[in-house]
Order: C-alpha cells, then structure tokens, then sequence
C-alpha cells in the first residue's frame, strides 16, 4: 500500500528524529534554567536563604557577646560595638533648597566633610556620648570624607539629607549648636539647612566594620 | 511501515547522540517549524496511502512548510502580531485531518 515513496519518507523521518530530539533537549534546558523555575520554588530558596542569613548573624551576635562580664561590656560600649538608647537630639542637615544662587559657584553651598566634622566636634565637646550618621555609628577611627557628591563614612557612601542621631543631654546639645557664632549660624550662611529636635528616646546602632591593627602594637608595660 | 518507523528512531538516537544545541531564543521557531514537517510528513503517508504520491510534491514540501512556518513566526514578532498560534493552529488542524484520513483507509482494508 505504501510502496511509493518509503524512501523520501523514510528519509523525512530521520530529519523529524533529529529535530524532535534537539527540540526535547532544548526545553529541557529553558526547563533547568533559573527563570523558568516555577514562582514558588524560587520563593522557597529565598526564603531558606533568608533564615540562614539571620541564623548567621545571631550566631555572630552571640559570638560577639560571648564574653559577657560588666567590664567586658563596659569595654565594647565604649569601642561604639554596642546598639545604644536613650535622650538626646535627632539634627537633620540638608543643602537641597534653596538651590545655590546663580552665579556663585554651586560647590560652596553643598555640605562637606568639614561641616559635619566641626558639627560632630560640636556635638562632643557638649558630652555626647554616641553619635551616628545615617545609620553609621562613628567611632574614634571613623572617617567623615567628601567623595564626589556622598560623604563617605565608615567606608560608606552617604548621600544628603544627613540625619545625624546623638545621645546626650538634650538641652545641652540643641544649645550648644545654636550658639551665637556657632556651627549652625555659620552654616546656614551657605543655604545649609540644620533642624535640631530633641528627643526622648532615639537608637543608635552598633559600629558594624571589624578592626586590623596592622602597625599598631599594644605597649606591655605592667602599668596603665 | 516499519521503514520510516525505524528512520524516525534512527532520526531520534542521531539527535540525542549529536552535540547540537539550539540557542534558546531560537526554540520557539524550531517547535514550529518541527510541527510543519510532522505535518507535511502525515501529509506525505496520506498521499501514499491514496497513491497519489510525487516524490517532488514532498521533498519540496516538507522544507517550504518549515521554512514557511518559522519565517511566519519571526515575521509576526517583528510586526507585533502573534502569528506564532497561527501557524500552530493551521499545521495542527491540517495534522488531524491527515490522520483521520490515514485512519480511514487503513480501517477500509
């Protein structure tokens, strides 16, 4: 019945063979890439991923705290290794608006490194006992540098507005900032905007870097 | 019938032993175009069965029907129409009347 034509049609067949098998192995590899893999089973492994990281931080958490005797503690509250609450002020500094006026040069009216460093010094010499900028806790090794548009602090780039968080006494830091001829007057003569609100309650996180002392060497000297 | 049978399998074996991989972009053009010359194939077994069978008609057929179904599908991405179901649906109801043709001969026997 078929006697005409078994050869081209058996030909056309090895082709179909051949096609059909690439065809398999091609879905099967859109099938065993990532972005075919059905919603759920990508939620599954982002969700174990997720447990394991705050699993790992715990851990190091705890790690952290695992010498915990009162001078120990006392130590690493003042290394800024401790999350800190209590009174002090919230300053927000912002150089956004008013835009700089035309025909000065607009570098003038941003914030530098140096205005946050002589509010920071400010800020110390009132007894404050931890500050952070956005989030970045300074410590005596912190660096406050300006790179390009951002500060960079902690190794991290920091965009304005800056929201700078200080414990301390209240009254007396929000003073010592606006005195007559302080920093605030001074930067507010550059379009600088500083908002001091005193609070009873603001946290401050923990310095999060490690430290290598590469050239520094404890003096062993019996005495303090 | 046993012949193109085993040049379907040998056809099977040869692609899966061949290191050929398709790029995946490119999948979508092969499962028509692979759709057409299954097609034109149950095309080709009806004609025999009726014996009408050109060897030219099928060569040429089975190779402009693929071609014909891929270059389709490409056109309708680049005029934004999906032409992809057309092709689909023309070849897929062509298919099916092949087989109930091919059917209905066999059952005449």
């Amino acid at each position: 019945m078929l006697k005409q034509g078994q050869l081209s049609i058996t030909l056309v067949c090895v082709i179909l063979g051949i096609m059909l098998a690439v065809q398999f192995r091609t879905t099967q590899d859109i099938r065993s890439t990532l972005p075919y893999q059905r919603a759920e089973e990508l939620t599954q492994r982002l969700m174990q991923v997720e447990k394991e990281r705050t699993a790992l931080t715990e851990q190091l958490q705890t790690l952290r705290q695992a010498s915990g005797d009162a001078t120990m503690e006392a130590i690493r509250m003042g290394a800024g290794l401790v999350p800190l609450k209590g009174a002090g002020v919230i300053i927000t500094v912002d150089d956004t608006k008013p835009a700089a006026p035309p025909g000065k040069n607009p570098n003038l009216f941003l914030i530098k490194d140096e205005d946050i460093l002589k509010i920071f010094n400010e800020l110390r010499a009132a007894g404050a006992e931890a500050i952070a900028i956005n989030n970045q806790r300074i410590i005596a090794s912190s660096e406050v540098r300006t790179a390009g548009p951002y500060l960079s602090v902690n190794n991290m780039n920091l965009a304005a507005p800056f929201e700078i968080k200080v414990i301390g006494n209240p009254a007396t830091l929000e003073t010592a900032l606006k005195m007559r001829g302080g920093v605030i007057e001074t930067l507010q003569f550059w379009g600088i905007q500083i908002a001091v609100k005193q609070t009873s309650a603001v946290e401050i996180p923990a310095f999060k870097g490690t430290f290598r002392f590469r050239y520094a060497q404890p003096v062993q000297d019996g005495g303090k | 019938m046993i012949l193109p049978v085993l040049g379907l399998l040998t056809g099977l074996i040869l692609g899966t032993l061949l290191p050929v991989s398709m790029p995946l972009e490119y999948a979508k053009y092969l499962s028509v175009a692979l759709l057409a010359s299954l097609d034109s194939v149950f095309g080709g077994l009806r004609a025999g069965a009726e014996g009408k069978f050109d060897n030219l008609v099928f060569i040429t057929g089975f190779f402009t029907n693929a071609l014909l179904a891929a270059g389709l599908v490409y056109i309708g991405e680049r005029i934004g129409i999906d032409l992809y179901y057309v092709a689909l649906l023309a070849f897929g109801l062509r298919l099916f009347q092949n087989l109930a043709i091919l059917r209905r001969h066999f059952l005449k026997r």
